[in-house]
């Protein structure tokens, strides 16, 4: 069996995370149990990952960072989306919605 | 789910790298412990939690690394594009100032311009003069001009010039250098006929390319063999700028023949662009030294006398020679030559005084010893250009701290509304450094046109780059530009950002304005004072130029040419040179407009000749000085205009066979008879055994080779001495320049075949000796006008400033009853208060400083009154002249309305 796509995987993932700070600004922990909870824990992604795909969009301006105080008063960094995060989301929403369909429709023809 | 709290920025994010680290550390440790804090809450272990924590994390430290680069570039990113933007906003206020108010950018631009275009024109100078080694030379801190230094009279005698024979001793008996070649620049007649004209040829030894990492762009350059005395090959490379202009760069050009002085050479090659061999003056060709020497004297062998010196010797240290280690082995081979030559020239002074010694010295001629007067002026100029940039830099401060004071409230505004000071004095300095820089460019202006101009007078036969094609000075130039905006923005901005805000946001445009700033009036008096010392120079340099036009040279130059004759392609012997001179004397004779011509052996600064003199009771007259002398016909004394003191000057009778005689100057009688009638006295001429020249005549002194001393000198009979040498000396009625191309082409008609005449004025000659003080005056004058220009601008503006900024005061002191003359005179009284201090420390500094331009002056002392009051009162008249408009504004002011404005 070859490894999954790697491409795809981290597409998902960024995907995942610029759904997630839809609602508004977030620090990773939280963004980390919203997609665990949401998925039911079906979805395995590695924690080291998803903090490097903050930093990474964060460097890319898909998300601007700054530190606030959590629920339990701890200091904690934020993540929120910025105007070319969002644009992003739906240019990868329409695609990744594209691609699932086209896997589908071969699925379902047989 | 946490909810998710109202944002409150706590700190910003860190900036430098250990920053950063924490950072992702504080965020990977908040993920830790609120996930363990889940786990355990739901029923985990500590220890189970954090292993569960560790698994759906991965690998932590990996991470870590990965998260701290990603942050670094973006911070590094940010930063350059928080300063980008910075830099870009105060880039465009500072050009949305500049177009609302064109006349101060324009003012400043054109201040600084005149101050860096002044210095960039004096850089290149001088850097031609002193610093910039030849193009194309390896090596250049090995390779040095070989100097000669002979004592006599106790002082010891620097000298770069040599022959060919001490050349070929020095070069056998050193082992210190890889290479040594003579180099010199001749000026040779090119073509024949009609066209033919007076080029310069860079003449050397074979040596010469071994100096250089330079390829000849077609052909080859001369080898050894090809140079090799008494006679070696007449070939020639050409240079690129002559192989373009005079053979269109063509590729057929080797092998043509070309007529250089009386013979023709043939073309091997051609030099790379620019290459100007050893010498800063381009040539049209390179020759072998034993080619073009031969012509030079057809009785004396050029290569084997240690009597004629005309070039200087170039050499280059071996790799690890020390230049200690070299001197020591030139200075042998100098005292074992120079022996050698006593063993030659009986007579010669004995090697115990002569002390000989030998050195290798700067390679350019103007780092000394016997640096042209030209140099030092330029040198003292690039001092002077530096104040002119100093009173430029101090104007455009002031300039620029009137503004920031006019923009005290805004500037206020701008820091209560939290706009950082740092932030505000970037932007201060990125417009003042923006302003310098496009003076800068200003400045690169002036030095290419106007300094076109100033290069011509200064160094007119050297191959200066212009400003714009030349990269030292472009750099100079831009240096120079930033440096003056940080210096000029710097004070401004400090003063500015140090503002109290509450003070100048309760002020109004009235209150609390009304301060004198110390830097201000420390600017003022330090553009006076500047203003001061140059213009003294000025003063001091146009009283030496007119000292030295109206010295009594002994001879009449301004009506005098020089005729020299110069052959080609014909031999002739000494009868036919006595009878072509003969012709030539009798025909400048019979020409309207001469008064008078003679026959001339030597030319004053241009040529010497001295002859051994021996006379009964002194044993050595070398030692009582240099006697160079003269020989002419009958109607010498009369062409020059130098008067017979006694007895008299040299006769029809004096011809050949018959009695020799002689005309001794004033001042050589009174060294050589001091107590005697030197008129009758015998003088043996060459050996003591010899028959006497009689001493006829005694003649008034004249300057031969200096103008600031007489020398001693003598005149013969050229019949009896020299009768087939030499050229002629024409009196015409008027001046003689006006003459000088007919007389020309009068006495070319008769010289035969191909050879041709060149006639100088006598006053060219002297023109040259006269450069530096010229260049001096007209220098100091226009720096130092721009000088007291830019100093009663500055002083202008501020009194003007003054005058806005005290309306209000004005109009109180009108309504009280104050006249016009009262108000007039207090403003004054402002504008004096800083020049007159100004102008006693100028004064001071002038008195100070005479003593090391002195030796530059010309019969004037440093300390010379009539220049020093001069000056003064100029200055103060200046002063009041700045003041008078602003303080007649001042007058003029109705109290009613400027009591009822702010």
């Amino acid at each position: 069996v070859a490894a999954p796509d790697l491409d795809l995987l981290q597409g998902t993932l960024d995907l995942l995370i610029l759904k997630t700070l839809t609602w508004g600004p977030r620090h990773g922990y939280a963004v980390a149990s919203w997609i665990r909870e949401t998925t039911d824990q079906r979805l395995q992604i590695e924690e080291g990952a998803l903090y490097t795909a903050l930093h990474r969009m964060e460097k890319r301006a898909w998300l601007e960072s700054e530190w606030g105080l959590s629920e339990n008063n701890r200091k904690a960094k934020y993540y929120q989306l910025t105007a070319a995060g969002r644009k992003q989301l739906r240019a990868k929403t329409a695609l990744w919605t594209e691609y699932a369909g086209a896997v589908f429709k071969v699925l379902e023809t047989c | 789910m946490p909810r998710i709290p109202g944002l409150r920025r706590l700190v910003r994010i860190e900036r430098d790298g250990a920053g950063i680290d924490r950072a992702v550390d504080d965020e990977l440790q908040f993920h830790f412990d609120m996930t363990m804090r889940d786990l355990v809450a739901n029923g985990m272990t500590p220890d189970d939690a954090r292993r569960e924590a560790q698994r759906r994390f991965g690998d932590v430290d990996a991470t870590r690394e990965r998260l701290t680069t990603i942050d670094r570039s973006l911070v590094g990113r940010e930063r350059r594009a928080a300063w980008r933007s910075a830099f870009a906003q105060d880039f465009r206020y500072a050009v949305r100032g500049w177009r609302l108010k064109p006349g101060f950018a324009i003012a400043v631009i054109l201040t600084l311009g005149l101050g860096i275009g002044a210095n960039a024109t004096m850089f290149g100078i001088v850097d031609r003069l002193l610093f910039r080694p030849p193009n194309y030379l390896v090596a250049s801190d090995r390779v040095a001009r070989v100097f000669l230094v002979r004592t006599s009279n106790g002082k010891e005698s620097p000298s770069d010039y040599t022959g060919y024979k001490r050349y070929t001793d020095l070069r056998n008996w050193t082992s210190s250098f890889d290479v040594m070649t003579p180099f010199y620049v001749s000026s040779k007649p090119f073509g024949t006929g009609e066209s033919t004209k007076e080029l310069q040829v860079g003449i050397s030894g074979a040596d010469l390319w071994k100096m250089f990492d330079v390829h000849p762009v077609i052909g080859r350059f001369f080898t050894a063999d090809e140079d090799i005395p008494p006679g070696g090959q007449r070939v020639a490379v050409l240079s690129y700028a002559f192989w373009q202009t005079q053979f269109g760069g063509r590729k057929d050009v080797v092998g043509a023949k070309i007529d250089l002085g009386p013979d023709k050479y043939t073309v091997i090659g051609v030099a790379p662009k620019r290459f100007n061999g050893l010498g800063t003056t381009p040539v049209v060709a390179f020759v072998p030294i034993s080619a073009a020497a031969p012509q030079m004297s057809p009785t004396v062998h050029w290569y084997d006398t240690y009597n004629m010196n005309w070039f200087p010797v170039f050499a280059r240290r071996k790799p690890g020679v020390l230049k200690q280690t070299a001197d020591a082995d030139l200075s042998v081979a100098y005292r074992r030559s120079y022996l050698a030559q006593a063993a030659i020239n009986t007579g010669s002074t004995p090697i115990d005084i002569a002390k000989p010694r030998a050195y290798a010295g700067p390679l350019l001629r103007d780092r000394g010893p016997n640096e042209s007067s030209s140099a030092k002026v330029a040198t003292w100029l690039v001092g002077v250009a530096g104040i002119v940039l100093l009173i430029a830099c101090a104007n455009v401060a002031n300039l620029l701290l009137a503004r920031a004071l006019k923009r005290r409230r805004e500037i206020a505004v701008r820091i209560a509304l939290g706009v950082s000071r740092s932030r505000l004095l970037m932007q201060l300095v990125t417009e003042s450094v923006l302003l310098a820089l496009l003076g800068g460019v200003a400045g690169l202006a002036i030095a290419q046109w106007g300094g076109a101009v100033m290069r011509r007078a200064l160094i007119s036969d050297m191959d200066v780059p212009s400003a714009l094609g030349d990269s030292r000075i472009l750099f100079f130039c831009m240096g120079l530009a930033l440096l003056t905006g940080l210096l000029t923005g710097l004070a401004p901005a400090l003063h500015a950002a140090r503002e109290d805000v509450a003070a100048a946001l309760k002020a109004g445009a009235r209150e609390g304005t009304v301060q004198r700033s110390r830097v201000r009036g420390g600017l003022l008096i330090g553009q006076a004072a500047l203003s001061v010392v140059l213009l003294v120079g000025a003063g001091l340099f146009v009283r030496s130029l007119s000292n030295v036009q109206h010295v009594r040279l002994g001879y009449d130059a301004d009506r005098i040419l020089y005729a020299d004759f110069n052959y080609r392609g014909i031999k002739l012997d000494s009868a036919q040179e006595v009878a072509l001179r003969q012709r030539m004397l009798a025909r400048a004779q019979s020409l309207p407009g001469v008064e008078h011509a003679t026959r001339n052996l030597t030319t004053p600064f241009w040529s010497d000749w001295e002859w051994e003199l021996h006379v009964a009771g002194i044993d050595s007259v070398d030692k009582l000085g240099e006697f160079p002398l003269q020989a002419g016909t009958p109607d010498f004394f009369a062409t020059m205009g130098t008067r017979i003191i006694r007895g008299r000057g040299i006769d029809l009778e004096d011809r050949a066979g018959a009695p020799r005689v002689m005309v001794v100057s004033d001042a050589m009688g009174k060294i050589i008879w001091p107590h005697d009638d030197p008129i009758g006295k015998c003088v043996r001429m060459g050996a003591d055994t010899n028959p006497c020249v009689t001493v006829v005549g005694i003649a008034e002194d004249v300057h031969r080779g200096k103008l600031s001393e007489v020398g001693f000198h003598y005149y013969l009979s050229i019949d009896q001495f020299a009768p087939a040498e030499g050229g002629l000396f024409i009196r015409t009625t008027g001046p003689a320049d006006i003459q000088q191309e007919r007389i020309r082409r009068a006495l070319q008609q008769i010289m035969p075949g191909v050879s041709y005449v060149t006639v100088t004025p006598l006053s060219t000659i002297i023109g040259g000796e006269t450069k530096s003080w010229r260049l001096g005056a007209i220098m100091f004058t226009i720096f130092g006008a721009l000088a007291l220009t830019l100093a009663a601008i500055g002083l202008y503006s501020v009194i003007a400033y003054t005058v806005v900024q005290r309306t209000h005061e004005m109009g109180v002191r009108v309504a009280l009853g104050a006249q016009a003359r009262d108000v007039i005179s207090l403003i004054l009284r402002e504008g004096l208060k800083v020049v007159i201090p100004g102008v006693a420390l100028g004064a001071i500094i002038a008195l100070f400083a005479g003593k090391w331009i002195a030796p530059l002056l010309f019969d004037v002392s440093p300390k010379d009154p009539p220049v020093l009051v001069t000056v003064v009162v100029t200055l103060i008249a200046v002063a009041v002249a700045a003041s008078w408009i602003p303080a007649l504004r001042a007058s003029r002011v109705d109290p009613n309305e400027a009591l009822r404005a702010d």
